[in-house]
C-alpha cells in the first residue's frame, strides 16, 4: 500500500466547506460585469475536482453558468459536466437544455464543444437528444464543427454500436470522406476505422478511388490527420501491383516527417502494399528508401529508438536487405538505457554476416566488459550465436568467448559456458580441446543453466575426460538440492557416462536411478528415470541407441517467428503487438486479427 | 513400443508449462489483495461504481457477489477476485486517457502527469497510475524504466520522462506507441509554452488551463493537434499581457474569435501580422553523434542537423531558400509550412513561415562510407593501473577539422565507478570539478581549443574501495573502472557538412527584409570509450 499518493485530498468536513465558500461564489450578487468573479470561481472547482474533491453538489450553481457568454467559462462548465455527469443523470437531465442553446449558438467553437461534450455524457437523456443535433452537425458549414461531429459518432458507438448503425450514421461518415476540408477526411477516416475495428460485424473496405482521394487530402492534413489517414489504407486491399505501387510511390514522402509516428505508419503502409507488388526489380529500390528515415528515427529519443528497434527487427526477418551497411548506427552507447541496448543487441545480430563478423565480435566484446549485468550476458550470449549462425566466425568466436572466461567474472563465465555448449552441438568434435580450460572453473558454477550446460558437455564426451567419472560423481554429491533443470541433465549425463564407459559408471547409476525414481517430486526427472532404468536393464543396444542418437541440429535462429505471426506483425508495424510480438487479439479483448486480404 | 509412448509423454510433460494463474496460490493472492487495496483506497465512496459503463451480465454478477453489502468490502472474496478483471469492462476505455492524474513519487520527487478525459478512465487510471509509479519505484534507475509496461486491468503504461515530470499515456487497445509517444512530447511542449517551467505546482495553479489545453488535443482518445499556433487560437494563454488585453477588450472578444483551423490555408500563420523591423535569422545547426574508442578510432559516426527559424516579418510573406548541397541533405523532414512538392522537383525550401521561433527543416548527412569520418575534436584515451594499485585516466583533446575555427565550449564529463575514491585530477589547460552527488564524477571544462595550439590533457587517479561484506561476490562491477567519457563541444561559424544558405528571397512582399545566417557545429551524444 502507498503511503498516499493523493496527499493533499481535503478531508469531509474541508470539502464541504469548500463547496459552502464556492458556492457562495458562483452565487454571489456582487457586480461582475466581466464575469470575472464567477470565472476564477470556476477555475477553482475545476482545480478541486481534478485533485479529487467531489465538487457534485454544486451542479445546480454550476449549471446556471451555462448561460454565460463566455468561452472560458463555458469550457470549464462542460469539465464539470464531463466528469459527473455521467454518473448523476440528474445532472444530465439538467443541462440537456443548456446543450440545445449551445447547439444553436452562432459561434462554431461553442456547437462543436457541445457536441463533443454531449459524446461523453452516456445518458439515456443526452444521447437522445444528441442524435438528431449530430446529424445537423455532420453537415455544418463550419468545418470545425464538422470535424468535431466525426469523433462524436465514434463516441456514439462506443455507447451503443447499434444506434450507429440505424440512424445511418456510418453512411453520413462515408459521405465525408469526400469533404473538402482534409481535417474533416482525416477524422471521419479515423472514426470509421475505430467504429470497424470494434464491431463485430463491419467489415471497412476501401477502393482505390477513396485511397486516392484520401491521399491526396494527406497533404494537406496536420500530422496527426496524416497518421489515421495512412492508418486507413491498410483497409485498402490493391487489385493488382500497378495499384499498390501508386500508392506506395505516393506517401514515400512521408517517410521524410518530422513526426516519429508518421514515419513508422509509412513504413507500414508501405510493407503491406509490398506483398502485392509483383516484380522484384520493383521492390529492391523501395527496400532501398525505407533505410534513411529508419537510421534517422535512431537518432530521436530513447522511448522512439525503442519501438523503432523492435520493428526494425520484424522488418529485417521480412525483408533482410533492408539497412545493408548501416550496422554501426546500432552500436550501443554507454548511456543508452537498457532496453534500448538490448534491442539494439537483437538488430545487430541480425545484421551480422560473414563480411561484417570481425567487427561485430570486437564490438561485442567490448560490450562483455560493461557492469550492466543484464546487458553483459545477452552480449556473451550473442557472440555464441554468431558463432552457430556464421561457421567461418566460429573460431574467432570461441576464441573471444575463452578470453571471457578468463576474466574469471563470475556471471561471464556461467553465461560463456552455456553458450559453448551450444557451440559444441553445433560444431561437433571441433573444440573439445577446450574442455580443460572449462574445467577449470567447475567450482564457480552456481546458475543452474550452466551447471547443467557442463554436466551435458561432461557427458557427451565423457569418454574423451579422463576423469569424467569423477567430476560427474562430485556433481552428484549436491543432486537432491539441485533444481530439476541440473538433476535432469545429471541424469542422462551419467547413463551416456555408463554407456560408453560401464566401469566407470556403474557406480554412479544405480544411485542417480534410485534419486530420480524415488526421491525425486518432478513427474519429468521420474519419468525420466524410469525409462532409462528399463531401458538399461531389458535392452542395452536399444538403450545406446536412444540415449547417443544424433542430436537434430541447432540453429542461431531461435528467436524467428513463425511466418503467419511474422505477417501478422507486419500488418501491425509500430503497434503495441509488434512490440510484444504477440497478435493484438492475445491482450486487447475485443481485436480484430489483421490477415493480408486478396 | 510402450518406451517410446512414454517417453514421447515424458517430452511433452518437459515442454508444456503452465501459464495460468491459480488464485489460490498464495502469492497470487497476496498480490491480488495489495490490487483490491488500492482500487478500494482510490475508488471515491461517494459515487460507488458510477462512470463504469457495465454490461447487465457484469451488474448482476456484482450484485450478487457483493448481496447487498458495501462496494468494497474490507476482504475481497475468492469470487470477487475471480469477478474483478471484469468489474472495470476495458472495452469501454478509450484509446488515450487524458486528465491530470496528480500522483508524487516518493522516491524520484517525480510527479506524474496522465492525461484522460473520460471518466471510466480516470477510474482506472486510479488503479492504473499507483501501479504505474509502483513500477518506477521498482526500476534501479528512472532511465531504465521500460517506455512501453503493461498495467493491470489490460492496460498499457506508455511514458516519457520530460524535465520534471512523467508523461503517461494510459492505452487499453492497439495503438502506435509512436503516435502516444509524439502525442505526449505534443502535450509537454504545449504545456511549456502555455504554463512555462511546468512542475508539479505549476500544473497545479494552471489547472483549469491545463484541461482545456488537453480536451482540444485530445478528443475520444485520438490526438486532433499538438501545433501550439493553432492551440492558442482557441485555448487563452494564461499571462499578465492576456488578463489585460481581457480587461481593455471585454469578454466578448476571445468568443468570437473562430478558431484559426479553418478559415486560413496556412493554419500556422495567423492573417495581418505586422512588424516594424522585417527580419528573418536562420541557424544551420549540425550534431555529430559519434563513439570513439580509446585509441581514437571512430566505432559509430552519424551527422545530423537542423535549419531554425526567427522570422518577424508581416503580412503573408513567401520565401524561396536554396542551399548549395542539397543532396547532402538525406532523408529531409520538413515543418508543414514547406512545400514538399518543390523540394522534390526543384530542391529548393518554399515556404510561408509561422511568426516567431520555428524549425524549418531537420536533415541527416549522407555518410560517403568511403570517406573516413570528420571529428571537429580528436580525443583519445588510455586507463591504466598503477603498482600502487590506483587507477589513472589520461584523456587529450586536440583541435581537428574546424576550417582554422577554435573548438569552444569544450566539456568532458567522465562518470567514475560507485566505489570510487581518493580521486585526483590534474590538468593544465581548463578547470575541473569533482562531484559526488549520486556517482562520483569528474568535469573538466575549457573555453576554446585553437588549431594552432597544443592539445590539452586531463590526467585522473583514484582507488576503488574493495567491496564490502554485505555486498554479493558476484558483482564484478566492483573492480571494473570507468568506462567512458561524455564530451560536449561546439564550433561557431563552421558546417561540418560545408552546407550553405545560397540565398534567401523575399515573394509576395514588397518591402526590405533584413536577414542573417549562422552555422554550428556541435557535438551530440559524444562518447569516448576507455
Amino acid at each position: 500500500m502507498l503511503p498516499n499518493d493523493r496527499g493533499y485530498r481535503f478531508s469531509g468536513v474541508e470539502s464541504s466547506r469548500k463547496v459552502h465558500d464556492l458556492r457562495a461564489e458562483l452565487t454571489s450578487e456582487k457586480k461582475d460585469p466581466r464575469q470575472q468573479r464567477k470565472k476564477i470561481a470556476m477555475k477553482k472547482v475545476v482545480a478541486n475536482m481534478t485533485m479529487g474533491n467531489d465538487m457534485s453538489p454544486l451542479f445546480q450553481e454550476v449549471i446556471a453558468c451555462m448561460s454565460i457568454p463566455d468561452l472560458e467559462v463555458k469550457k470549464m462548465v462542460y469539465l464539470f459536466l464531463i466528469n459527473y455527469a455521467r454518473a448523476r443523470a440528474e445532472i444530465a437531465n439538467l443541462a440537456v437544455n443548456g446543450f440545445e442553446d449551445d447547439l444553436n449558438d452562432p459561434n462554431p467553437l461553442v456547437r462543436a464543444m457541445a457536441i463533443r461534450t454531449m459524446g461523453y455524457i452516456y445518458v439515456e437523456r443526452v444521447i437522445e437528444s444528441l442524435i438528431d443535433p449530430l446529424r445537423h452537425c455532420l453537415r455544418d458549414r463550419d468545418p470545425y464543427v464538422r470535424k468535431t461531429a466525426a469523433m462524436a459518432v465514434l463516441k456514439l458507438s462506443m455507447f451503443d454500436r447499434s444506434l450507429v448503425e440505424e440512424e445511418r450514421f456510418l453512411d453520413m461518415l462515408k459521405d465525408l470522406l469526400a469533404d473538402g476540408n482534409p481535417s474533416v477526411v482525416a477524422n471521419a477516416v479515423a472514426a470509421l476505422t475505430e467504429i470497424s475495428e470494434r464491431s463485430p460485424h463491419i467489415k471497412l473496405k476501401l477502393n482505390m478511388k477513396i485511397a486516392n482521394k484520401l491521399i491526396t487530402a494527406l497533404n494537406e492534413c496536420n500530422e496527426w490527420g496524416q497518421i489515421y489517414i495512412l492508418e486507413s489504407l491498410m483497409y485498402v486491399v490493391p487489385q493488382d501491383s500497378s495499384d499498390a505501387e501508386t500508392i506506395i510511390e505516393r506517401i514515400m514522402p512521408r517517410l521524410q516527417h518530422g513526426n516519429s509516428g508518421v514515419v513508422l505508419v509509412s513504413v507500414k503502409v508501405i510493407s503491406y502494399m509490398m506483398n502485392y507488388v509483383s516484380q522484384v526489380e520493383t521492390l529492391e529500390p523501395i527496400l532501398r528508401k525505407l533505410s534513411p528515415p529508419l537510421v534517422t528515427l535512431l537518432t530521436a529519443g530513447p522511448e522512439v529508438q525503442y519501438i523503432t528497434l523492435r520493428n526494425i527487427q520484424l522488418l529485417l526477418q521480412r525483408w533482410p536487405t533492408i539497412l545493408q551497411n548501416q550496422l554501426r548506427a546500432f552500436f550501443c552507447k554507454y548511456d543508452d538505457p537498457i532496453y534500448v541496448k538490448l534491442a539494439k543487441l537483437e538488430v545487430i545480430l541480425s545484421l551480422t554476416t560473414e563480411d561484417n563478423a570481425r567487427v561485430v565480435l570486437t564490438e561485442l566484446t567490448e560490450y562483455a566488459t560493461e557492469i550492466d549485468i543484464d546487458f553483459v550476458r545477452k552480449a556473451v550470449r550473442s557472440i555464441g550465436r554468431i558463432a552457430i549462425k556464421i561457421e567461418l566466425a566460429a573460431d574467432r568466436c570461441v576464441r573471444a568467448l575463452l578470453d571471457l572466461i578468463q576474466t574469471k567474472v563470475n556471471y561471464v563465465v556461467q553465461e560463456a559456458i552455456v553458450v559453448i555448449r551450444d557451440i559444441f552441438r553445433k560444431y561437433p568434435n571441433r573444440y573439445e580441446s577446450i574442455i580443460g580450460t572449462l574445467c577449470e572453473n567447475l567450482g564457480s558454477l552456481d546458475e543452474s543453466e550452466a551447471r547443467a550446460a557442463m554436466i551435458w558437455i561432461i557427458g557427451q564426451y565423457a569418454d574423451r575426460i579422463d576423469n569424467s567419472d569423477e567430476v560427474l560423481g562430485t556433481f552428484l554429491e549436491s543432486f537432491l538440492d539441485d533444481t530439476a533443470e541440473v538433476q535432469l541433465a545429471l541424469l542422462t549425463a551419467i547413463v551416456k557416462l555408463f554407456i560408453m564407459r560401464p566401469t566407470a559408471g556403474q557406480d554412479l547409476v544405480p544411485k542417480v536411478l534410485k534419486w530420480a525414481t524415488e526421491d525425486v517430486d518432478s513427474p519429468d526427472i521420474r519419468d525420466r528415470g524410469f525409462i532409462y532404468w528399463r531401458l538399461l536393464s531389458t535392452d542395452p543396444e536399444l538403450a545406446r541407441t536412444i540415449v547417443l542418437s544424433d542430436k537434430p541440429e541447432i540453429t542461431a535462429e531461435g528467436e524467428r517467428l513463425d511466418m503467419p505471426l511474422l505477417e501478422e506483425l507486419l500488418l501491425q508495424i509500430g503497434t503495441l503487438s509488434s512490440i510484444y510480438r504477440k497478435p493484438p487479439s492475445t491482450f486487447i479483448p475485443f481485436a480484430k486479427k489483421r490477415v493480408l486480404g486478396v | 513400443m510402450a518406451f517410446f509412448a512414454t517417453l514421447k509423454a515424458a517430452v511433452n510433460i518437459a515442454t508444456s508449462q503452465s501459464y495460468d494463474i491459480d488464485w489460490r496460490e498464495p502469492k497470487v493472492k497476496e498480490a491480488a489483495i495489495v490490487h483490491w487495496e488500492e482500487v478500494k483506497a482510490a475508488a471515491d465512496p461517494a459515487l460507488p461504481l458510477a462512470g463504469l459503463r457495465l454490461t447487465a451480465e457484469q451488474k448482476s454478477k456484482l450484485d450478487e457477489l457483493l448481496k447487498g453489502e458495501s462496494v468494497f468490502p474490507d476482504q475481497p472474496t475468492d469470487e470477487l477476485l475471480d469477478g474483478m478483471p471484469d468489474a472495470i469492462p476495458s472495452a469501454s476505455l478509450n484509446r488515450i486517457c487524458g486528465s491530470i492524474i496528480d500522483n508524487c513519487l516518493n522516491n524520484h520527487n517525480h510527479a506524474v502527469v496522465a492525461a484522460s478525459d473520460d471518466v471510466a478512465i480516470q477510474r482506472a487510471s486510479l488503479v492504473v497510475v499507483p501501479a504505474f509509479s509502483r513500477y518506477l519505484r521498482s526500476v534501479a534507475s528512472l532511465h531504465d524504466a521500460e517506455p512501453v509496461w503493461s498495467a493491470p486491468l489490460d492496460t498499457v503504461c506508455i511514458h516519457v520522462q520530460r524535465g520534471e515530470l512523467i508523461y503517461v499515456g494510459v492505452v487499453s487497445r492497439e495503438v502506435a506507441a509512436l503516435e502516444v509517444l509524439e502525442l505526449l512530447e505534443g502535450v509537454q511542449q504545449a504545456l511549456g509554452e502555455y504554463i512555462g517551467h511546468v512542475t508539479e505546482l505549476t500544473l497545479k495553479e494552471n489547472f483549469a488551463t491545463v484541461y482545456q489545453l488537453l480536451s482540444e488535443m485530445v478528443d475520444s482518445g485520438s490526438a486532433v493537434t499538438t501545433d501550439t499556433a493553432v492551440l492558442r487560437g482557441l485555448v487563452p494563454v494564461p499571462s499578465l499581457v492576456d488578463r489585460v488585453i481581457e480587461n481593455v477588450a471585454g469578454i466578448g472578444m476571445r468568443a468570437e474569435r473562430r478558431p484559426a483551423v479553418n478559415t486560413s490555408s496556412t493554419p500556422w500563420r495567423a492573417p495581418g501580422i505586422r512588424h516594424t523591423n522585417n527580419e528573418i535569422f536562420v541557424d544551420v545547426v549540425e550534431r555529430i553523434d559519434a563513439t570513439v574508442e580509446a585509441g581514437g578510432a571512430v566505432a559509430a559516426y552519424d551527422v545530423s542537423g537542423d535549419i531554425s527559424c526567427n522570422a518577424r516579418l508581416t503580412g503573408m510573406p513567401d520565401l524561396l531558400l536554396a542551399v548549395n548541397r542539397a543532396d547532402a541533405m538525406d532523408d529531409v523532414a520538413f515543418h508543414p509550412c514547406v512545400r514538399a512538392a518543390r523540394w522534390d522537383a526543384e530542391r529548393v525550401i518554399a515556404f510561408v513561415p509561422p511568426d516567431g521561433q520555428f524549425k524549418l527543416a531537420s536533415f541527416h548527412v549522407a555518410a560517403d562510407p568511403a570517406a573516413s569520418p570528420l571529428l571537429p575534436l580528436r580525443l583519445h584515451a588510455a586507463t591504466s593501473r598503477l603498482p600502487d594499485q590506483s587507477h589513472a585516466i589520461e584523456i587529450s583533446a586536440d583541435a581537428g577539422h574546424t576550417a582554422g575555427r577554435p573548438v569552444e565550449k569544450i566539456h568532458v564529463r567522465v562518470p567514475l565507478p560507485a566505489n570510487a575514491y581518493n580521486i585526483r585530477v590534474q590538468c593544465k589547460a581548463g578547470s575541473h570539478t569533482v562531484s559526488n552527488v549520486r556517482l562520483p564524477q569528474v568535469e573538466w571544462s575549457l573555453k576554446a581549443l585553437r588549431p594552432t595550439e597544443r592539445g590539452a590533457r586531463l590526467t585522473i587517479h583514484y582507488l576503488l574501495r574493495a567491496p564490502s561484506a554485505s555486498e554479493p561476490p558476484l558483482s564484478a562491477g566492483n573492480e571494473l573502472g570507468a568506462q567512458a567519457a561524455f564530451v560536449d563541444f561546439e564550433v561557431a561559424g563552421y558546417s561540418i557538412s560545408s552546407l550553405k544558405v545560397e540565398s534567401l528571397k523575399l515573394l509576395r512582399e514588397s518591402y526590405k527584409i533584413f536577414k542573417g545566417v549562422r552555422y554550428v557545429t556541435k557535438a551530440g551524444s559524444f562518447q569516448l570509450r576507455f
